[in-house]
């Protein structure tokens, strides 16, 4: 039997609470991504370590995801519509994806812990 | 000594002929040699994972060091530059899925499949017609073992990098001098 008195014992069950809900990591999250009209809406993807980026290609035409940026380095491959292809981002920092056949499109990624 | 009897004008132009013809003759993957030792002697710029591929694959980046440490984002990449673009097999675990490291990249496996070469030479470019013409870069495409490949087509080289123009024709080296060389 616990013979804590009832603040002591409640300061206890609190902190195992807030223990607990700091030690769950954060559900991770889908970001996705159009490509319609050869553009990347939206833009800018502010994401976190885990999270996952959807590229749909809702456009009429193929398109392939392209990040030239060094430590991020990745192509996905040709992408026809209407399929969606998949980044998972595995770590921290800032990169951009393009797309191999049209390079006017730019999609800024911030990604944080 | 015998003259031929063909006109100045007829000699001329065949003469115009001849020569365009050796131009084109000329271009193309022969001009570019093997770069043998380039794993020890280029600098290795980056590295682009291709889950896509069966099975998947990491393509090493290289460069001259000579182009690496003069190349300006402002400027045209120096002629006599050498780039290369290795493919190698990924390392996979029991399911076929590709090993990745602490950061979570694909780890290479040693196991080379192709060397795609792209070279800059003065004048190189003017061998070609304009709708095809890659500033003065050549393209070529080795086996691991330093041989030609065989039957091997450039067109898809010179079309695809005609989209990255703005950044010298290279997809990868001229952003990675712009980042600033990291």
């Amino acid at each position: 039997m616990d013979v804590r008195p009832r603040t002591t014992r409640l300061m206890a069950v609190a902190a195992a609470v807030v223990g607990v809900t700091t030690a769950l990591p954060a559900a991770a999250a889908e970001y996705t991504v159009s490509l319609k009209g050869t553009t990347f809406q939206p833009p800018t993807v502010n994401a976190k370590v885990g999270d996952t980026l959807k590229f749909i290609n809702d456009d009429s035409v193929d398109h392939e995801m392209f990040v030239p940026t060094k430590g991020f380095g990745v192509d996905l491959g040709m992408q026809k519509p209407p399929t969606v292809s998949e980044l998972k981002l595995a770590k921290q920092g800032s990169f951009e994806v393009e797309c191999v056949i049209h390079p006017h499109m730019v999609l800024k990624v911030n990604v944080s812990q | 000594m015998k003259r031929t009897a063909r006109p100045s004008s007829t000699r001329l132009a065949a003469l115009g002929v001849a020569s365009l013809a050796s131009a084109y003759a000329y271009a193309g993957p022969e001009r570019i040699a093997y770069p043998a030792g380039y794993q020890t002697t280029f600098v290795n710029y980056n590295q682009i994972e291709r889950p896509d591929r069966k099975p998947a694959q990491v393509r090493f980046m290289y460069a001259t060091r000579a182009a690496a440490a003069a190349a300006k984002a402002s400027e045209p990449v120096p002629y006599g530059a050498i780039l290369i673009m290795e493919d190698r097999e990924a390392k996979l675990d029991a399911d076929g899925k590709p090993l990745r490291d602490a950061e979570g990249r694909f780890i290479a496996s040693d196991k080379v499949l192709n060397v795609f070469v792209q070279q800059k030479g003065q004048g190189w470019g003017e061998a070609y017609p304009p709708e095809k013409r890659n500033g003065d870069w050549e393209y070529a495409w080795f086996n691991a073992d330093g041989t030609r490949r065989e039957n091997a087509k450039f067109d898809g080289c010179f079309s695809c990098h005609t989209s990255r123009a703005g950044r010298d024709f290279t997809f990868t080296f001229v952003k990675w001098v712009i980042d600033g060389k990291p």
